[in-house]
């Protein structure tokens, strides 16, 4: 049970950078390759917070939101915004995510550092296995967050403005929503997730300048395996990601995890094309 | 008649002057060239997490060994001076610039901060224009005096450490191990040299795992290794990953002597005291780790202290003096250009394999580097290492 609950909270941040990607991929189509620059931003931040200025779990966790989701901003004016064609958005915000992992390295250092954990940081056992606290939240958190966020998708006005958009932006446009201005809040949001999730991931893998890179990619396989723009899809594609990784590496060896996770891909896209949650539709041309 | 007589001895007189002005290209170095003694430096200073913090090390400690030796009559009277390359440890970014330094100026020494990556880059530029380098990164065949015969390693190899942990284990009475090492080059040859190592020694391997040094989580692995039933962990790791395993070893509720390579005496965070590191939390309370002797600070060790001081007169000592070779680089080529009176690389390479220059050169990070003609390796004993419990690191040294 160890193993599972290990998977679990592995998954569930992939997940977390999963719906992230989602976030942005809804309202503009485009993929933000510094969404997992931005959580390492947000550890660093709620290391800043709780060890540097020691400040209360609840302040920081609110600064943290609000720094990365100007900075999250700030990349949709320049990294987003002037950039005409779409494809171009991959480069400029693989630009941005280079950008964050040289300015991390440079204001907090190159050595990994502790986030505490205000519910604390020492391994307990439950349910027949050993978990820290930061993990089980960890998985809260992530079920919570795309619970909440499909209730907005669905029942608030903003919401379906973001799902019009995700359909037939011009359409959406021609309804009156504004698109443009949408698609920034969506990406200053993206950012406030991230900055705020920090406080939970960081406990788990350490504010360390290189956080990035790790997350990226298994981020990005959790959103394939779920489908592009399900948010459920999201949650589960992370936790099937850990769940694999952390298997594969046990029964088989540490040299079977990528290999683990590329023939569930492989399976996924074969059968599902669009991913689990995503129904592939015809369109009329 | 005369004539003839006349020309054939001033053309004999000219073909011999000539010859007296051949050129030196085969022949050393005159030993009173006052020209600078041009070391390079290579070195990831702008590369990302713990590298940067190294590189710099390692680029502090070629300064440092510089110093020292032009306070020192310099390298037969020629005063070293230092050029420091960022290859931001990318092999592409060093050949680039490296490429560009040579067009411009031939250095005497290069001095490679590693990782192997730009080791196996660079070697063979070097090799081609007859170089004489160091290297901390250390690759397959870059210490084959066959291959690279201007080349020296001085990053012992993993069979150098395994013989410090053979007299540990033994001295321990510790006759059972799990293994856990890194997937990088080094962390795979690490389990491969102590995987069949440690059993010729007559210590079971109970297993050998590996971990993604990516990955975020290693609880899979350390639970095969703990299901072995080992009596101690050998544990390769390197950065972040190092404080993943500290936390899953905790998590597993697994009480076992943790003993760590010279890669974990090299991280940062468990010499860090809590809150920003681990150092003085239960995670470390099983963990040991080898490092060499200078590495632990000792007030008799005069040397050392002296390296040290020069370092810290010339800047902040970032990571520990594990990555302090170049200082001993340095004292290597005075020993040898004092025996070999040149400073050719040919009559330098040839002088670093005598068992007297080495002894002369009065190296401090590591005693005697043991270089022969076979290999341009160190060829350390297990005297050369300690085995230290994390502590807090004052100018590179564990107190």
């Amino acid at each position: 049970m160890t193993l599972v609950w290990g998977a679990l909270a592995l998954g569930a941040i992939y997940a977390i950078v999963a719906v992230g990607y989602n976030i942005v991929y809804i309202s503009s189509k485009t993929f933000n390759f510094a969404q997992a620059q931005l959580m390492m931003v947000g550890a660093f931040v709620a290391y800043s917070g709780l060890v540097s200025w020691h400040l209360p779990w609840l302040v920081v966790l609110l600064i943290a939101g609000v720094i990365v989701a100007a900075i999250a901003a700030i990349e949709e004016r320049l990294a987003v915004r002037p950039v005409r064609d779409s494809h171009n958005i991959l480069v400029t915000t693989l630009g941005a995510a280079i950008f964050l992992d040289g300015a991390a390295q440079l204001i907090w250092g190159t050595q990994p550092l502790t986030v505490p954990f205000v519910g604390g940081n020492r391994a307990t056992t439950f349910v027949g296995g050993r978990v820290y606290p930061v993990e089980l939240a960890l998985i809260v958190v992530a079920v919570l967050l795309v619970v909440g966020i499909v209730v907005f998708a669905r029942w608030t006005k903003y919401g379906r403005a973001l799902l019009a958009i995700a359909e037939d932006r011009e359409a959406a446009e021609l309804r009156g929503i504004n698109v443009r201005a949408l698609a920034f809040a969506a990406f200053a949001a993206s950012g406030l997730l991230a900055g705020m999730v920090g406080l939970f991931v960081g406990p788990v893998t350490f504010a360390v300048s290189t956080l990035g890179a790790s997350l990226a990619l298994k981020g990005f396989v959790a959103l394939a395996i779920g489908g592009f723009g399900s948010f459920p899809g999201a949650l589960v594609g992370g936790m099937v990601v850990g769940l694999v990784e952390i298997w594969s590496a046990r029964l088989f060896g540490g040299d079977y995890v990528h290999l683990g996770i590329f023939v569930l891909l492989l399976l996924v896209l074969m059968l599902r094309p669009a991913g689990l949650f995503v129904r592939a539709r015809e369109r009329q041309v | 008649m005369r004539r003839k007589i006349t020309l054939i001895a001033a053309a004999a007189g000219l073909a011999l002057a000539l010859t007296a002005c051949g050129s030196g290209d085969d022949e050393p170095t005159n030993p009173t060239n006052t020209e600078p003694y041009r070391v390079v430096v290579l070195g990831g200073l702008g590369a990302q997490g713990v590298l940067a913090d190294n590189s710099a090390t390692s680029v502090l400690a070629a300064r440092a060994g510089a110093a020292y030796v032009n306070d020192n009559g310099g390298i037969l009277g020629r005063q070293v001076t230092v050029d420091v390359i960022d290859d931001r440890a990318d092999p592409t970014v060093a050949v680039t610039k490296l490429r560009e330094y040579l067009a411009q100026n031939k250095p005497d020494l290069v001095l490679n901060s590693g990782p192997s990556t730009i080791t196996n880059a660079t070697l063979p530029i070097l090799n081609e224009e007859g170089i004489l380098s160091f290297n901390i990164g250390a690759t397959a065949d870059s210490s084959n005096p066959a291959k690279f015969p201007l080349n020296f390693d001085l990053t012992p190899g993993a069979s150098e450490y395994l013989k410090g942990y053979i007299t540990y284990l033994k001295e321990q009475n510790i006759t059972r191990v799990g293994i856990l090492h890194g997937s990088t080059a080094y962390g795979e040859t690490f389990g491969t040299v102590f995987g069949t190592g440690l059993p010729e020694a007559g210590i079971t391997v109970t297993a050998n795992e590996v971990y993604d040094v990516a990955a975020l989580d290693m609880t899979p692995q350390l639970e095969t290794v703990k299901a072995s039933n080992p009596e101690a962990l050998v544990l390769d790791a390197y950065g972040a990953p190092l404080g993943y395993i500290l936390r899953n070893v905790d998590k597993l509720g697994w009480d076992v002597p943790i003993i760590g390579n010279s890669s974990v005496a090299a991280t940062g965070i468990i010499s860090t005291p809590e809150p920003d590191g681990l150092l003085g939390t239960p995670l470390v309370e099983n963990l040991v780790m080898e490092v060499f002797k200078s590495t632990k600070y000792d007030p008799a060790a005069t040397g050392v202290n002296e390296a040290v001081r020069h370092m810290t007169a010339l800047g902040e000592i970032k990571a520990t003096l594990i990555l302090a070779y170049n200082y001993d680089a340095l004292l290597l080529v005075k020993a040898a250009a004092e025996k070999a009176q040149a400073t050719d690389a040919q009559s330098l390479a040839a002088a670093l394999v005598d068992p007297a220059v080495q002894q002369a050169a009065g190296t401090v990070i590591i005693g005697n580097y043991g270089f022969t003609a076979e290999a341009h390796a160190p060829n350390v004993t297990g005297e050369e290492f300690a085995f230290v419990k994390p502590s807090a690191i004052k100018n590179g040294q564990y107190s």
